[in-house]
């Protein structure tokens, strides 16, 4: 039977010309997983299936958000770690630009650096931690270091990928009108570039989210990783659970608001007539 | 200089490296064309039509002997030269209009100046309405329309084609061509215009050049004396194509390294063009 109103669910999805229906159906059918994961828990710590010390009730971690929210708890430790995540995002993603623009136009350029980039990007972000931490402390260097890394290997195999993309048959039309390497750059290669360069936001987006929760993990005393940790140490694990909703949250909506902003900045690719 | 000195290609060879042997696409090709004449170039794929374009648009400049544009020696792409590509190879992600402006991004124009350009150009095209479409908006026609008004928007004083029709359907085509012949009487510049179809080749050009394949070859070329605008069902333009046929029937298929199974012709002669049943009975 639940199969069946799934199946009716996605139907309505389909074959509806409606797109907000479209939409709405689409949505209900995203929601139905959590809908269904919110009931498991809260049956679970309804019968008792889990000490309570170990997955409280659902109503208590909505009392604790309740509570966090209005103390300013949260707001200040999301904000602490929203503005690291800027920050090191920001200098990530223009290195990783420059760098995979740098090995997207020059070979010479991707010789020297592609092997030492690659090797570079096969240790995790986190396995950084350790040697950064007695170069740099434990301070804001280090989570700024951490979370620019993630968004720049991302962001630097994308936009190297998305220039090596562009056709030779699109510089050819640049050459026969005698552009500069400068036009050539602005007028074909960028702009080519940028569905490719646009994954890599995305991505490095995401890295450097999940970087920074990890790096406040180990290093921190302010910023939802660190809510994690020490509702863990104290037991409470509703503030664990709490945080972890937020950066779900946090996550999830950037990511959407990225996608939103693709569709508007490349509306020459999806625009039907 | 006289009226023929236009464009002057003379004894040019062309080389390419195919996997280390020498591939001779051009053998010392000779061509001389006037101010204002539509000249179209046709052959079998593989003779060298499209490698003597771009070498005369100055796209291809790695090339033994002359080519000179208006007295001055080829040496890279100019803007008094236009180029339509078979693939119209507009920007998917620039409008029409911001497409055609492109080609006056150096051309050293007042704005104002530059944006009547595109709209006059457009407006020559017939894809006025259309100025703020995207590429995926248009059709195939019109796409390459958008492409014609690219390559003249700079006002060349010759514009070369690469098989520009080449993707195109019948009716479309037709049509098309029609355009074509429409804007060249009243642009009054030179046109060179490559393509496989010798109807297309016949019915568009004052001179239809036959090129031979392995090594490229100018083989003939053929005056079309006929008053325009052409009927395409004429029985003057009929001749002509038939006379166009049998040069480029005649050709000499001899096999190439490529081919597998060897076609022997013991007199020695040239070989007529083997229909497959008779390659089979070898």
């Amino acid at each position: 039977m639940v199969t069946a109103f799934f199946e009716t669910v996605i139907r309505a999805g389909e074959g509806t010309p409606s797109p907000w229906r479209k939409a709405l159906a689409l949505g209900v059918a995203g929601a139905i997983f959590p809908a269904v994961l919110l009931l498991l828990w809260w049956v679970a710590s309804d019968r008792g299936w889990l000490a309570e010390q170990i997955l409280p009730s659902p109503v208590y971690v909505y009392e604790t958000a309740r509570d966090m929210i209005t103390s300013g708890e949260l707001p200040y430790h999301a904000g602490v770690s929203l503005r690291r995540v800027v920050t090191g995002f920001a200098f990530g993603a223009v290195a990783g630009l420059g760098l995979g623009v740098a090995m997207g136009l020059s070979r010479r350029v991707e010789e020297y650096v592609k092997p030492l980039f690659l090797a570079f990007a096969q240790i995790p972000t986190l396995g950084w931690i350790p040697l950064l931490m007695l170069l740099v402390g434990i301070d804001e260097a280090l989570k700024i270091i951490i979370i620019a890394k993630g968004a720049l290997v991302p962001m630097a195999v994308n936009t190297h990928a998305g220039i090596r993309g562009v056709s030779p048959k699109y510089i050819e039309v640049g050459r026969a009108l005698k552009f500069s390497d400068w036009q050539t750059l602005r007028f074909i290669v960028l702009p080519g570039a940028i569905p490719s360069i646009f994954t890599g936001i995305r991505y490095g987006l995401t890295h450097s989210w999940t970087s920074l929760v990890g790096v406040e993990l180990l290093a921190s005393s302010e910023g939802l990783g660190y809510l994690l940790v020490w509702g863990r140490q104290m037991f409470w694990l509703d503030t664990v659970i709490v945080a972890m909703i937020v950066i779900g949250l946090v996550g999830f909506v950037m990511d959407k608001g990225l996608d939103r902003s693709e569709i508007l900045i490349q509306r020459w690719k999806r625009e039907e007539i | 200089m006289s009226n023929s000195d236009h464009l002057r290609i003379r004894e040019v060879t062309r080389e390419f490296n195919v996997n280390g042997e020498k591939l001779t696409a051009l053998d010392s090709v000779s061509l001389n064309i006037a101010e204002g004449e539509f000249v179209t170039i046709v052959g079998a794929s593989g003779c060298g039509k499209s490698t003597l374009l771009r070498l005369a648009a100055g796209l291809d400049t790695a090339h033994a002997g002359r080519i000179a544009h208006d007295g001055n020696l080829v040496t890279g792409p100019s803007l008094d030269r236009g180029m339509v590509f078979q693939e119209p190879r507009l920007f998917p992600w620039l409008t029409v209009e911001r497409n055609v402006a492109l080609g006056l991004e150096n051309s050293g124009l007042a704005k104002r100046e530059k944006k009547r350009l595109v709209e006059e150009h457009l407006e020559l095209v017939g894809l006025s309405g259309f100025a703020k479409a995207y590429p995926h908006q248009l059709s195939g026609g019109m796409a390459q329309r958008a492409g014609i008004a690219r390559g003249l928007v700079n006002r060349p004083n010759v514009l070369f084609l690469d098989e520009p029709f080449g993707a195109l359907d019948a009716i479309t085509k037709t049509r098309m061509q029609d355009e074509l012949q429409e804007i060249w009487a009243r642009e009054r510049i030179t046109m060179v215009l490559v393509t496989h179809d010798v109807e297309e080749a016949v019915y568009l050009g004052d001179r239809v050049v036959i090129m031979s394949p392995r090594p490229g070859r100018i083989r003939d070329i053929v005056p079309v004396n006929l008053r325009r605008p052409r009927e395409r069902i004429s029985a003057g333009l009929a001749k002509i194509r038939t006379r166009v046929l049998e040069s480029l029937n005649s050709i000499d298929s001899r096999p190439t390294a490529t081919d597998e199974r060897p076609v022997k012709d013991e007199s020695g002669r040239r070989a007529a063009p083997l229909r497959p049943a008779v390659v089979l009975a070898n």
